[in-house]
């Protein structure tokens, strides 16, 4: 592979939202293979590759992943420190995409090492601007 | 006044066996009308003299005390004090009140303070004792009943003290779920008005010119209704964490955060914001300040007359501990009678529907300004706009 595509892991419980994040991501002319997961649970068996994802050519580790903080069974911030505890997974970047504007969130989410904190509802310029500041997600960042 | 004359200058000296009588006599007086316990002893411990108080205070007569060891006086658990009083008055020391429990002759206990100390013999030789004893019982029943009454206290403030941080666990508690309601809000509540909204844009800018006129114009007032929806939740969050936030107070230097706030804030591009240094350093949570100085400007921004461009002045006044920023607009102003109810949540003082708002922004102010120590008011006679300004605490001057 020559030109590696962006492939998003995207970690998501409301299709409203999963419906407005790919929306914005088309409108800023990215149209990339989206995994969506539903669940924390379902996060982190995509990412370690257990069971239905074992098979990594069909289920590809993602460039850059997004991750609401407000999830079932295992929210967002246990996720984030799960992934910094991982060797293989800890440079993948990660965007918080919330719609929790409290700050507390946010520096606790940098702290873990998010790159970026857009909230609510993404736009595309949101979107751009978060992928610029995460290495590897955008071909021109490369 | 008596006069010396011949007379007496003749009289008879008494004896000097009679002037020794009539001091023996004054003594023996004092003795016994003492209301002390005064008896004397061998230094063997044999009772050899007994006053009238000792007759009542141990309910022995003379004729039963006297002749008969000390002991008796003494309760069986402290028989072993004799001896070591004894060796002490040997040694020639004499003991003060020495607080301990005696027995009467009907075996009740009382509380004394007992004085002992050594008789001489013409060759300084010590033959005995004297005992002064004091009938306590009074004073260690008040002691035993003042003690009683403390620990009584005690055990009810000890009692109250649980109370209170039984009540104090369950306010933080109830605390705790409101900022878990709080947080649920934001985050359950706003989603489905953040997705009616975003699907009418969708509706709006895919199909948009597919629908009549009318259908337009009603998934506009579905995408307003949307934003106020997102504002109002926005407001009563942001009110909220003020509320329930401990503010840590810093020095601030408000020339920066003014500027900041007009030079960054969408809404103040079109306004005219005059600036009148100096400024003057206050004690503040900066995050707080911001919001309050902004919603401040804001309001003057957005409370003008059609047609009017708004225009407002920005200046700070120094008092000894207080620091006054003033913000003067040009705006519609607030009657008098109406100003007391300005800074409360959800009121809106007036009915033109041109003036978007939520009535809570200066119910945020009001509360972030009082959370760091300050106070807010207006003054404003309803036309010529009106004139706001926040009291914060003066930081130090530096040394």
């Amino acid at each position: 592979m020559t030109s590696r595509q962006l492939a998003i892991l995207l970690i998501e419980d409301n299709e409203d939202d999963v419906y407005f994040m790919e929306l914005a991501l088309s409108r800023a002319h990215l149209e990339p293979p989206i995994h969506i997961a539903d669940n924390g649970q379902d996060a982190l068996d995509y990412l370690s590759g257990a069971g239905k994802y074992a098979d990594r050519n069909v289920h590809p580790l993602p460039q850059c992943i997004f991750l609401d903080l407000k999830l079932p069974f295992i929210d967002g911030f246990e996720i984030l420190e799960w992934i910094q505890g991982q060797p293989a997974l800890r440079n993948i970047p990660v965007i918080i995409l919330t719609s929790s504007p409290e700050e507390a969130d946010r520096q606790r989410a940098r702290q873990l090492g998010a790159r970026a904190y857009p909230v609510k509802p993404p736009t595309p310029e949101m979107l751009l601007d978060a992928l610029k500041a995460s290495p590897g997600c955008l071909p021109e960042s490369r | 006044m008596p006069t010396l004359n011949k007379t007496t200058k003749t009289a008879r000296k008494p004896s000097e066996r009679r002037v020794a009588e009539d001091a023996r006599l004054r003594l023996a007086a004092v003795v016994e009308s003492s209301d002390d316990a005064i008896i004397t002893k061998t230094l063997e411990g044999i009772i050899t003299s007994w006053n009238k108080a000792a007759e009542t205070m141990y309910g022995y007569t003379v004729a039963e005390a006297v002749g008969k060891p000390v002991t008796i006086l003494i309760p069986v658990d402290r028989l072993n004090e004799e001896p070591a009083i004894i060796e002490r008055l040997k040694k020639g020391e004499k003991i003060d009140h020495y607080e301990t429990v005696r027995q009467r002759k009907n075996g009740t206990l009382i509380d004394i303070s007992l004085t002992v100390s050594p008789i001489k013999n013409a060759n300084g030789k010590i033959i005995g004792a004297s005992k002064i004893a004091r009938d306590i019982t009074d004073r260690k029943r008040t002691e035993r009943e003042l003690k009683e009454a403390r620990d009584q206290l005690a055990s009810a403030n000890a009692e109250l003290e649980r109370r209170v941080a039984e009540r104090t666990a369950s306010l933080e508690r109830v605390i705790a779920q409101l900022e878990e309601f709080s947080y649920s809000v934001s985050h359950d509540l706003r989603a489905p008005v953040r997705a009616m909204k975003g699907y009418a844009q969708v509706v709006l800018e895919k199909y948009g010119e597919q629908l009549h006129s009318d259908g337009r114009e009603l998934m506009n007032r579905v995408v307003r209704a949307g934003g106020r929806m997102e504002k109002l939740v926005h407001d009563v969050l942001t009110y909220s964490r003020i509320a329930r936030s401990d503010l840590k107070l810093e020095c601030v230097s408000i020339d920066k955060l003014v500027s900041d706030i007009i030079h960054q804030y969408p809404e103040m591009q079109h306004a005219d914001i005059s600036v009148r240094p100096p400024f003057y350093p206050v004690l503040a949570h900066e995050p707080s300040l911001v919001q309050a100085i902004s919603n401040l400007l804001a309001n003057g921004v957005k409370f003008v007359a059609p047609g009017t461009s708004p225009k407002l002045l920005v200046w700070s006044e120094k008092s000894s501990a207080h620091v006054r920023v003033w913000i003067k607009d040009n705006g519609i102003g607030i009657k008098p009678e109406y100003q007391n109810r300005l800074f409360r949540i959800f009121e809106r003082l007036h009915q033109n529907k041109s003036y978007d708002g939520t009535g809570i922004g200066l119910a945020i102010v009001r509360k972030a300004v009082e959370k760091m120590g300050g106070q807010v008011g207006v003054t404003s006679d309803g036309i010529n706009g009106s004139t706001f300004w926040i009291d914060l605490i003066a930081a130090p001057e530096p040394k």
